[in-house]
């Protein structure tokens, strides 16, 4: 027991580095953490007597990084009167908002999370949805602002944003409720209807008197007509629209056999003859229900869990008046305002820099890797990221108007262009609906006026009732919900069902390359130890809590690397160049100054390397970063040529690491410097020439040509924007899952093949049976249910494994 | 024989009582996690005992 705890950290389960120093106390045991956030986190979850987290929870946490100091600040933007404002609704005297979490991991965090919030006097009150990582919370803001409560919640290790839900969303819950109704209905109405059932199965046998027989038809009709009314109304709804619109779809065929044997049975227990099937009609909806539920709620949870991605844009600003800066809503931004963009931000609007240095990150933007020098003069682009230095920047275009803006008006332009398929269930459908209706009115013609006009109504009906497409309609619904639920434990979230009829027509993939085929952002590639006493893991420890002090995107480069924390004094940050601080390696002797940065910052040669490490003027190590591919793409890009499927490399960086990474990957086609107007081009030329297209990317300049293409999918490190647009999301950040994601879809494609053989072959074979009057309704009955459940047990076979 | 007809509309009484005690839930959006609330009877148990001892901030919360 305790070994496995030395090994792995408690918090987050991750293995510990060798060397850690993170220990704390937790009920009388050492417990030891992986990295300083975890260690922070547990201390702050059990100082604040919330210990019982770790004693009840079934899933380990998530990694836990600090929060920056420069995240903190922006949060109290979120205390500005305009800004709260436009997030929340205003309640009495509370304000009302909704927030989506990010980093929970089972039903423990979000009890956490409402009692951490529940502990302040300013929360009225606070509910965690965990299925949903959303908070509805209930607060007044002028007992505690909102930054507070959500540093609180950054406390504990998970991300809290305000979000606002739309009507689509809201749509859904009520949706979802409605279900839960209906199901309800109908299951509880079917276990009485068959109670009386059986009592009337038994009655025809043994012999019942008459008006016993017909006290239980009555209490049975009785029974059925909420399910036919309300339960059912969908299907009558649907069948009714499609038959406006003079067309056929499935449901046209359920809520014939439906209303037939419903009315029949109405009829036979007014007459006090024949037959009645209450039991069956209430089971069929019931079953049918079933279906439907499973399939909306797969779809609802992918909806709920990418939704959660769309986190409000670039909310605030600061606005600079000279000497002051106040918080203001990115959105009531003007072309002409001075705004203070400090570091670690996003920048709010597209301007030119005024005053101030530093540089930018706009890959999401434009695919360029590194990071862009800026000076005043230069123009910024709204939505790129600011590194390290305090820029002041005049406003040139407002929000929507910005580079961003356009690129999400460019993406909801291309989204009526998607490529459509007609659904395949559809057409059979609508074959299979026109046939059924001529053979069951010509069945009940030629038994009416050739064979036995008083058997030709029971006739007519065990026809349609062994006909109804009730396995038919449930062979693709229930086998696409059971593959989606397969490929989402495996971290595929699939948006839209779609994706998986179109993906084993595969042939083509477009990929992005920073950030998708590379880890866009830079990672050690080579550690070149010079003249020092110290070993290349001290020194790399040395660095990496050196380089923990700053923002800039080298940095985090190493922020893998921090073994153990030391004591360094007098840190001193020279933006664009480097860091340098005293450092004591040995309790007693005398502290040495230790610098980090450029070759100029360090007063070293230029070599290869971006960052030197100097102690008292001798450099110590130099070290080499690069935009590393991801390691993983190889084996991908072997399986996708096993596949016969072609790749191309689509980007907008301009630089000659293109080349490089379609050189190592034996990439034949790649196109360079791209526009986002452009990669829609090229993916609608390739769609144009029947190619069945797939593109991957990350960043906000590839979602306008997510929707030229067939199918797109997003990483989990890319930009919330493309995760929103993207048809299927990748959770683990892991390339390889994209031949998971076709291997799922082939296997799906198999099980439907597989339903729609035996549900058509069944029918095939029931039919002119029960055109000649062999089949009795109740064997009919059991035919359709059996038909079902084996087509629906098929479908389950796919969540195994 | 006979009493069926009492027992039967009896039963189907509470089949109804049954079906709007369950519409009332899921109205008051019991369904809507049902996951944590497995949860919260588990810690709620467990914080009475040191709330005995030290009482805390936290039950002051409204429902």
């Amino acid at each position: 027991m305790t070994k496995a705890v030395v090994q792995s950290c408690f918090h987050c389960n991750d293995p510990v580095p060798e060397r850690s120093s993170f220990v704390l106390d937790f009920d009388g045991q050492q417990r030891h953490f992986c990295c300083p956030g975890c260690e922070a986190v547990a201390q702050s979850i059990i100082s604040q007597g919330l210990g019982d987290y770790y004693r009840f929870r079934t899933a380990p946490a998530n990694k836990a990084t600090p929060l920056p100091e420069k995240l903190q600040q922006q949060l109290q933007s979120y205390d500005n009167a305009d800004v709260l404002g436009d997030l929340t609704t205003k309640d009495g005297q509370w304000q009302q908002v909704e927030l989506s979490i990010s980093g929970m991991s089972c039903a423990a965090c979000a009890w956490l999370i409402e009692k951490q919030l529940k502990q302040h006097p300013a929360v009225a009150s606070a509910s965690v949805n965990s299925s949903t990582s959303r908070c509805a919370l209930r607060f007044d803001p002028n007992q505690t602002p909102l930054s507070t409560l959500l540093k609180g919640i950054a406390e504990l290790g998970y991300q809290a944003s305000p979000f606002i839900a739309d009507n689509e969303e809201q749509h859904y819950q009520q949706e979802m409720r409605a279900y839960l109704k209906r199901l309800a209905v109908s299951g509880i109405m079917s276990m009485q209807v068959m109670m009386l059932a059986f009592g009337l199965y038994f009655g025809e046998y043994t012999g019942i008197e008459q008006q016993y027989e017909g006290y239980l038809r009555w209490i049975s009709l009785l029974l059925t007509l909420p399910v036919m009314v309300f339960a059912a109304a969908p299907f009558s709804q649907s069948a009714w629209r499609a038959l406006k619109a003079k067309e056929l779809n499935m449901d046209v065929p359920i809520v014939l056999a439906l209303y037939y044997t419903f009315l029949a049975s109405v009829y036979a227990t007014l007459s006090h003859s024949g037959e009645v099937y209450f039991e069956s009609v209430c089971m069929f909806v019931f079953l049918l229900q079933l279906g439907k539920f499973f399939e909306f709620r797969a779809r609802k949870q992918a909806r709920d869990a990418t939704s959660n991605l769309l986190k409000v844009m670039p909310v605030s600003a600061w606005l600079w008046d000279g000497q002051q800066a106040t918080a203001t809503s990115a959105r009531r931004l003007t072309p002409g305002a001075l705004i203070l963009v400090k570091a670690g931000e996003t920048i709010p609007a597209d301007g030119i820099i005024q005053s101030g240095q530093s540089s930018t990150d706009e890959s999401m933007l434009t695919g360029e890797y590194r990071a862009i020098a800026k000076q005043p003069g230069d123009a910024v682009l709204a939505g790129s990221v600011n590194h390290d230095g305090v820029l002041v920047v005049q406003v040139q275009k407002a929000l929507t108007e910005s580079r961003l803006g356009q690129i999400i008006l460019l993406q909801q332009q291309t989204l009526h262009q998607k490529p459509q398929l007609l659904e395949k269930t559809d057409k059979i459908a609508r074959f299979f609906v026109q046939r059924l209706l001529v053979i069951a009115t010509l069945t009940f013609a030629v038994w009416y006026f050739f064979i036995d006009a008083d058997r030709a109504f029971w006739v007519t009906l065990s026809v349609l009732v062994a006909t109804c497409p009730c396995a038919l309609s449930l062979a693709t619904p229930t086998a696409i919900t059971c593959a989606l639920a397969r490929l989402n434990r495996k971290g595929i979230l699939i948006k839209n069902q779609q994706v998986l009829e179109v993906l084993p027509k595969l042939n083509r993939v477009f990929f992005d390359k920073t950030g998708t085929l590379t880890q866009g952002r830079f990672s050690v590639r080579h550690f070149r130890l010079h003249q020092s006493p110290y070993s290349a893991q001290e020194l790399t420890n040395l660095i990496a809590n050196l380089e923990a002090y700053s923002e800039h995107p080298i940095a985090r480069a190493f922020s893998g690397l921090l073994h153990s924390q030391l004591q360094l004094s007098d840190v001193e940050l020279q933006v664009g160049a480097g860091l340098s601080a005293l450092w004591q390696p040995q309790s007693g002797a005398a502290p040495v100054r230790v610098k980090v940065g450029s070759a100029a910052f360090c007063q070293q040669a230029q070599t290869q390397a971006q960052v030197y490490c100097t102690i008292d003027g001798i450099l110590a190590a130099s070290v080499e970063l690069s935009d590393a591919l991801r390691p993983e793409t190889r084996t991908l890009m072997q399986s996708l040529k096993n596949l016969h499927i072609q790749s191309s490399i689509i980007t907008g960086d301009s630089s000659a690491q293109a080349e490089e990474v379609a050189a190592s990957l034996g990439v034949q086609q790649l196109w360079k410097s791209c526009t986002p107007e452009q990669k829609v081009e090229h993916i609608q030329n390739a769609v144009a020439a029947g190619d069945t297209v797939l593109m991957v990317g990350d960043g906000i300049n590839d979602s306008p040509s997510f929707h030229a293409a067939h199918v797109s999918v997003a990483l989990d490190s890319g930009t919330d924007l493309s995760k929103n647009q993207a048809d299927v999301v990748l959770l683990h950040n892991d390339l390889s899952l994209l031949s998971e994601l076709i291997a799922g879809a082939k296997l799906a494609k198999k099980v439907v093949r597989q339903n729609l053989l035996w549900a058509v072959g069944y029918n095939l074979v029931i039919i002119p049976l029960a055109v000649c009057g062999f089949v009795s309704p109740y064997v009919a009955v059991i035919g359709m249910s059996f038909s079902s459940l084996l087509v629906v047990s098929n479908s389950l076979r796919l969540l195994k494994q | 024989m006979s009493i069926i007809s009492v027992l039967i509309p009896i039963a189907v009484l509470f089949v109804i009582l049954g079906l709007a005690i369950f519409f009332w839930a899921v109205k008051s959006r019991q369904f809507d996690d049902l996951d944590k609330e497995a949860f919260s009877i588990l810690f709620d148990e467990k914080q009475q005992k040191p709330e005995a001892t030290s009482p805390k901030k936290d039950d002051d919360h409204p429902l």
